[in-house]
């Protein structure tokens, strides 16, 4: 990917190589093992993923090694807290998720794992390439990714096939034109256009790269959202939403489309897996007639949104080969392979061993979550991880330029907001 | 129209329909937590029933949280904390309170400022320094983490309410007692806080309350589930990703409520004596 400071492959070679060595000539370096080790996770959607790490994982590592690992859970939407206040105090856990570009926000604060994810990468057939969009910092890896957690279309397969649809569109206006035939029998979609923290990056910044538009160029330094692709696709979002959407979609957030979607006010939303995974455990009836599907594609092409999960290790570890030794075990895939089996698919793997894993075939229609892995981005790209990207995602910038367009702005004031506030985080 | 008819009238047109109003208004969340608690997920989810009532009442999510998560211990951990913090507040407030009421000293303008400053310090700004504390103190995930930091939010509360309230004591019961040789603390213990009684109620009841409901420093300081309060182990384990479970939630949400509305009920009286002496001069 341009733009974003990474290792070559040689480079990954020489640091496995070193790595090879340096555990060859362990055996004469007598260290003594920690006791125990805490790792920090985000509650997960699934309740059995994390049971299975506690119950199980965690359980075969203390017997093979005598270490004990704790597995600590927190809330959603707490994380962050938890790992700036463990992060800036240099005590607490000893490793911890880290999602978006929080490799890059305490870059300082957690150790090189470049050596295993060499490793790992190449015991794994391979790591996608933009898996390291969200690790790699100044050329070394900061955590290793274990999964994408991504935002595919939700949709209503009764109700596009009443309206004359047997598939999802294919590209941007195909859905715009189905939307408003839906809306018209009824059915209108739903995107969220508010301030939540996924389900509408979800949508908006693959629609804005399927356009061409940017925020900032490569470089990470020039603002270019002004621009006539930019125009295009603020101009094609303010017709989706009034044309085929619900009206308060403006001030939902992420829980919001979850819940019109259940109670049948909306035929298609943006959403990670887990409508179709509720719909399952209570709404069996519905879930036979729900179905996910790829984002569109625009003149520029089909992205998704990169919603990166992985292991990091806290600096103030006392003992870090301990675990970046625990990390190494978790993600060989006799262990890694049937975590991710308990999850059946909501956590989408980096790495291409899993590619036809058997996970994907307990149902299909959960392949498209494979699919959009490789067209994944973060916000901000293709300009490498700043404190300006995160800035930017924090105060809501490009989804405010959408949600005031269609609120009712001129495409041209909404960008010219947008180019103003960009401006000003990027020179500060 | 009779006289009593006219007198029934405006009886009701100035009494029981502003009051009624008033209930309704104060009591909907708590009907709406209760209705939501008894639905099943079908029923929560459903556009074609009614909402403001249940149609097939269950106690499905009551059970769950129950036997799926650690509710009866957050509950315990919750009361310990908010008693003990609230205790804590109380004395370490009237000792700040009463000299600040009571005594001309130099600098007493200055402590009093200082008290309501420290009060509208954001806990954002204060958290990081707090868990450095507490990690130095090895206190993380015990109840004394809380049972410490709270009193850093309530302390000066207390003694800003307090204060105003000790004001209303007349000094001249003070000085009778001083004069029948009574020292500066045997006034402050025998005269002055058998009369302050309702200030220390209303004190107290909005400091066990704000124990109760605090949620950043619980997040930071308690992460294992078996020391968390009601506020953070809800949320930590009843709100997954993007999908809230919301009879569990509602169901949490009342039963954590309920101490508080009896303790509320038993002390209302004084708890308005306090709050009303407290806000005008002695």
């Amino acid at each position: 990917m341009a733009g974003v400071s990474r290792q070559s492959r040689r480079d990954l070679l020489k640091v496995g190589a070193l790595g090879a060595a340096a555990s060859l000539a362990g055996p004469s370096i007598v260290r003594a093992a920690p006791k125990a080790m805490t790792m920090m996770h985000e509650s997960s959607f699934i309740p059995p993923y994390d049971a299975f790490f506690k119950n199980k994982l965690a359980v075969a590592y203390e017997k093979a090694t005598g270490i004990k690992i704790n597995y600590e859970v927190v809330s959603v939407g707490s994380l962050l807290t938890r790992v700036t206040t463990t992060a800036e105090n240099g005590s607490g856990p000893d490793m911890s998720t880290v999602g978006f570009n929080w490799a890059y926000l305490f870059d300082e604060k957690l150790i090189d794992v470049s050596d295993i994810a060499a490793e790992i990468g190449k015991e794994g057939g391979g790591w996608y390439d933009n898996a390291q969009e969200a690790v790699v910092v100044n050329g070394k890896w900061k955590a290793i990714p274990y999964a994408n957690i991504g935002q595919l279309m939700n949709w209503r397969t009764d109700w596009f096939k009443e309206a004359g649809y047997e598939k999802f569109p294919d590209t941007w206006d195909e859905l715009l034109e189905a939307g408003i035939k839906l809306k018209k029998n009824g059915h209108p979609f739903g995107f969220e256009l508010g301030h939540g923290f996924g389900d509408n990056h979800g949508w908006l910044y693959p629609l804005l790269w399927s356009y061409g538009g940017r925020e900032v160029e490569a470089d990470g330094k020039t603002i270019v959202i002004d621009s006539d692709e930019t125009a295009r696709a603020i101009d094609y979002c303010r017709r989706l939403y009034k044309e085929t959407m619900v009206e308060d979609c403006l001030g939902w957030t992420d829980v919001s489309n979850n819940k019109a979607f259940l109670s049948e006010q909306i035929s298609c939303t943006n959403n990670a897996e887990s409508i179709l995974w509720l719909a399952k455990k209570d709404f069996p009836e519905m879930a036979k007639v729900i179905d996910q599907s790829q984002n569109p594609t625009g003149p520029k092409g089909r992205f998704h949104f990169l919603n990166v999960q992985a292991h990091a290790i806290f600096s103030h570890t006392p003992d870090k080969q301990a675990a970046k030794d625990f990390l190494r075990w978790l993600m060989k895939p006799e262990n890694l392979g049937p975590w991710y089996d308990v999850a059946v698919t909501y956590y989408q793997p980096f790495l291409h061993k899993y590619d036809d894993a058997p996970m994907w075939n307990v149902d299909k229609r959960n392949i498209p979550y494979r699919d959009a892995v490789a067209s994944a981005h973060l916000p901000g790209w293709p300009a490498p991880l700043s404190r300006a990207q995160v800035e930017v995602i924090a105060k809501f910038v490009v989804i405010d330029m959408f949600a005031q367009a269609c609120a009712g702005k001129s495409t041209k004031d909404a960008i010219a907001e947008a180019k103003q506030k960009l401006t000003a985080i990027y020179k500060a | 129209m009779t006289v009593e008819n006219r007198g029934w009238h405006v009886r009701f047109l100035k009494l029981w329909l502003p009051l009624g109003v008033s209930l309704i208004f104060a009591l909907f969340p708590f009907y709406w937590m209760a209705i939501t608690s008894l639905k099943t997920n079908q029923e929560l989810y459903s556009r074609k029933l009614t909402p403001l009532y249940v149609h097939n009442p269950t106690l499905k999510h009551y059970i769950d949280l129950f036997t799926e998560t650690s509710f009866l211990e957050w509950t315990w951990n919750t009361f310990v904390v908010a008693v003990i913090s609230t205790a804590i507040s109380l004395i370490f407030g009237a000792m700040l309170a009463y000299p600040l009421a009571r005594i001309r000293f130099a600098g007493a303008a200055l402590v009093s400022f200082a008290i309501a400053a420290t009060y509208l310090v954001p806990q954002p700004l204060l958290f990081v320094p707090l868990a450095d504390l507490i990690n130095k103190l090895n206190l993380n995930d015990t109840l004394t983490s809380v049972i410490l930091t709270y009193p850093t939010l309530l302390i000066p509360f207390c003694a800003w309410l307090l204060m105003g309230y000790f004001r209303t004591v007349p000094q001249e019961l003070e000085d009778a007692a001083r004069i029948d040789g009574a020292s500066r603390l045997q006034t402050l213990i025998k005269v002055v806080l058998p009369l302050c009684g309702p200030g220390f109620i209303s004190a107290g009841i909005f400091a066990f309350t704000l124990a109760q409901n605090e949620f950043l420093y619980a997040l930071i300081f308690l992460t294992k589930t078996e020391v968390r309060t009601v506020p953070v182990g809800a949320i930590a384990e009843l709100v997954k990703g993007d999908v809230f479970y919301w009879g569990q939630l509602m169901a949490a949400a009342l039963l954590g409520s309920v101490p508080v509305a009896i303790i509320y009920s038993f002390f209302v009286e004084h708890y308005v004596a306090g709050l009303t002496a407290g806000s005008v001069k002695g």
